[in-house]
């Protein structure tokens, strides 16, 4: 049983830094966002790996059923002919390459040796009725900020994506 | 299969996220690497909550409060992309300077 979850976490964690990186360095930003759904959909997996059932099914739902599609569509909406001939990442990314190589080692580092030995001690159990009866316990204060959150956001899309005039100078 | 593994392997996602908000020209480029930023800490939370404290849910309660204002942050930033291609026609960083003074 756990060589077979060991096989599956190396097989997910690979599609998903495979993906991530076509994310970043893919000139085609549309295919840079089809290669972001399936790094979401693996991470969603990987969820599922740890016992994280409920936020599998929440990842693949808002996510890749809700996000994504709205980036593909303002993707869509804002994609000029030229796009696929320009250039996609700026003069800098000999630095930020190492500046991300140097965020990653250091992370690595600092969690190297802690963290080996921690095994998991519990088995799958469903956890949709421990979420529930935490986000109407003790976490409902930010339960509600994030409903009103929400709330404003829908707001905020609606003024910003109108088609009146905006303001900005042409 | 340790905690450790999964610590290397969003620790590996976040630098890749970084890289791409740090190279991106392209703001919906940006935006989706920031999306990759999340779940990397995402996978951190609900890797800790499985593994240091398998009793409780808060880390994956953390995670769904992540997920919501992913979305909401989400949908306010591409609806500013899609007006400020209304305006200037480009999505590319380098053309948004209309408060360079």
């Amino acid at each position: 049983m756990n060589s077979v979850s060991s096989i599956v976490f190396y097989v997910f964690a690979a599609l998903a830094v495979g993906s991530a990186l076509v994310v970043v360095t893919s000139r085609n930003v549309f295919h840079g966002a089809l290669a972001l759904t399936v790094s979401l959909s693996v991470i969603g997996g990987l969820f599922a790996l740890i016992g994280a059932d409920f936020l599998a099914a929440s990842q693949i739902l808002v996510y890749v059923g809700g996000i994504m599609i709205i980036m593909l569509f303002v993707i869509m909406l804002s994609q000029q002919p030229l796009d696929a001939l320009q250039r996609q990442t700026n003069s800098q990314w000999l630095w930020g390459a190492i500046f991300a190589a140097a965020v990653a080692s250091a992370l690595i580092a600092r969690f190297g040796e802690a963290y080996k030995t921690v095994i998991s001690s519990s088995g799958m159990v469903p956890t949709s009725a421990v979420i529930g009866r935490l986000l109407l316990g003790d976490m409902v204060a930010p339960f509600e900020a994030v409903s009103l959150v929400l709330l404003s956001a829908l707001v905020g899309a609606v003024i910003f994506g109108s088609s009146a005039k905006t303001g900005l100078p042409k | 299969m340790s905690l450790y593994h999964f610590l290397v392997l969003s620790a590996i996602l976040f630098s890749i996220g970084v890289y791409g908000v740090l190279t991106r020209r392209n703001v919906l480029g940006i935006l989706m690497s920031i999306e990759l930023m999340f779940n990397a800490a995402n996978l951190n939370l609900v890797a800790f909550n499985h593994y240091l404290h398998p009793g409780n849910a808060w880390g994956q309660g953390f995670v769904l409060f992540v997920i919501a204002l992913a979305a909401a942050e989400a949908v306010v930033g591409l609806s500013l992309v899609l007006a400020i291609y209304r305006n200037i026609q480009s999505v590319y960083t380098e053309n948004m300077n209309i408060l360079h003074g």
